[in-house]
């Protein structure tokens, strides 16, 4: 990061070839379709680049990162509501471009995490799937690590309970003559 | 459904692999190559912090200095301490959210609304403990303008402190605006303790401490239309 702010194109390079799937992976989580996933990455790195003299040597990266992510996630989410209050949604076809075993298990993913709001959803992914520590989410998502477990529990006590409560419909459904 | 269960399907997703096309990766490069200049890291946050309670002084005593210095010279030498002593502690917890908001993916130690409840009880506590005078003698008139002039000065303050932090991000730009606001309202309120001689315990009470809240108000605001602005411009 320090050769980057000293403008080194090669670090830049490798910064962006090492961080870039970590990045697509949350923003894809609530991008339409890839398309829209590669489109909202290339803003962020764009941020990130006008942005960069604000990372300090010495603090984390990864929540420098992500709260920029974040930012981006949010404006777009912001922009396409105000589209989507206007006009008609047109149909996005998924460009297919990821191999089916993670697709499968970005689907179990999707699945497991619809119940939940926003927020509960955006710190699940980066503790349990980005692997960032509750002090480095609460930096990257601007509040402080008390809130991030009381969200963490919240998340997990209702993923708990929409899914036994599905186990339970369907047992009900099959007991049925 | 059992928690490790849950961590199971969550531990999957963080294995699979999740490569990128590399044209993509290379396109991302070649969009910031032509601006890839080297930047000065912005300086610490205490450093920050500092400049930010030397602005508010600047203006504060500015002010006292254009209107006099009627407030502090009547007030007894406890009083000035106590005052003072707590609207230093409270613009610097103010300067240092204002700089953690300015910086993305900073700890948050106080968040911008917890800041403004915190500065204006610590303010009433300090002011109900001072000032013992009951009267409510031209309360009204006398109370707008006071907090006019909190706000009046807060503004340059405001301006002066955006000027210093121009290099920082906002990711949330209501907060930043609210601990901004707040910041600038301590320097309206340090301006108002240094002036204002009318020791009515319900005046200082209500029309010297509304300074803070307003100013975050003012501030939020500020933040919000800039918000929109800048998704417009998108």
């Amino acid at each position: 990061m320090a050769r980057y702010q000293a403008g080194d194109f090669v670090a830049a390079t490798a910064l962006i070839a090492r961080v870039s799937p970590q990045l697509h992976r949350f923003l894809a989580a609530q991008a339409e379709c890839r398309a829209d996933a590669d489109d909202l990455l290339q803003e962020t790195w764009l941020r990130i680049h006008r942005a960069r003299h604000t990372y300090r040597t010495g603090e984390p990266l990864l929540p420098w990162f992500y709260a920029i992510a974040r930012r981006v996630r949010v404006d777009h989410y912001r922009r396409a509501s105000r589209i989507w209050a206007r006009e008609a949604r047109l149909q996005n076809v998924a460009e297919v471009a990821i191999s089916a075993e993670t697709s499968a298990r970005a689907d179990e993913l999707d699945e497991l995490l619809a119940p939940l709001s926003q927020g509960q959803r955006e710190i699940l992914e980066m503790l349990k799937v980005a692997g960032m520590s509750l002090e480095d989410v609460a930096r990257a998502t601007s509040s402080s690590v008390g809130s991030v477990k009381q969200k963490v529990h919240r998340a997990y006590r209702k993923l708990r309970q929409m899914r036994n409560a599905a186990r339970l419909t369907k047992g009900q459904r099959e007991a049925l003559p | 459904m059992t928690d490790d269960e849950i961590d199971k399907v969550l531990a999957d997703a963080a294995r699979a692999p999740h490569e990128l096309p590399e044209p993509l990766l290379a396109r991302i490069a070649e969009s910031i190559k032509p601006s890839l200049q080297p930047v000065h890291p912005l300086p610490s946050t205490f450093r920050l912090a500092s400049g930010l309670i030397l602005i508010c002084a600047v203006v504060a005593l500015a002010g006292a200095a254009l209107t006099g210095f009627h407030g502090v010279e009547a007030l007894a030498p406890v009083a000035r301490f106590l005052i003072f002593a707590t609207l230093l502690v409270l613009a610097y917890l103010a300067a240092e959210a204002l700089v953690d908001e300015m910086i993305p993916g900073s700890r948050r130690r106080l968040s911008a609304v917890i800041l403004v409840a915190v500065a204006s009880t610590a303010l009433l506590v300090v002011f109900a403990l001072l000032f013992r005078d009951y009267r409510v003698d031209h309360f009204v008139h006398a109370g707008v303008a006071c907090l006019f002039f909190g706000v009046l000065f807060a503004v340059p303050t405001g301006l002066l402190s955006w000027l210093l932090l121009r290099r920082g991000v906002a990711t949330q730009r209501v907060s930043a605006g609210i601990a901004g606001g707040a910041l600038a309202g301590l320097a309206g309120v340090t301006l108002l303790e240094l002036h204002c001689a009318n020791f009515q315990a319900l005046h200082v009470l209500l029309w010297h401490t509304a300074v803070v809240p307003v100013s975050a108000a003012g501030g939020a605001l500020v933040g919000w239309l800039l918000r929109r602005y800048s998704l417009a411009q998108a």
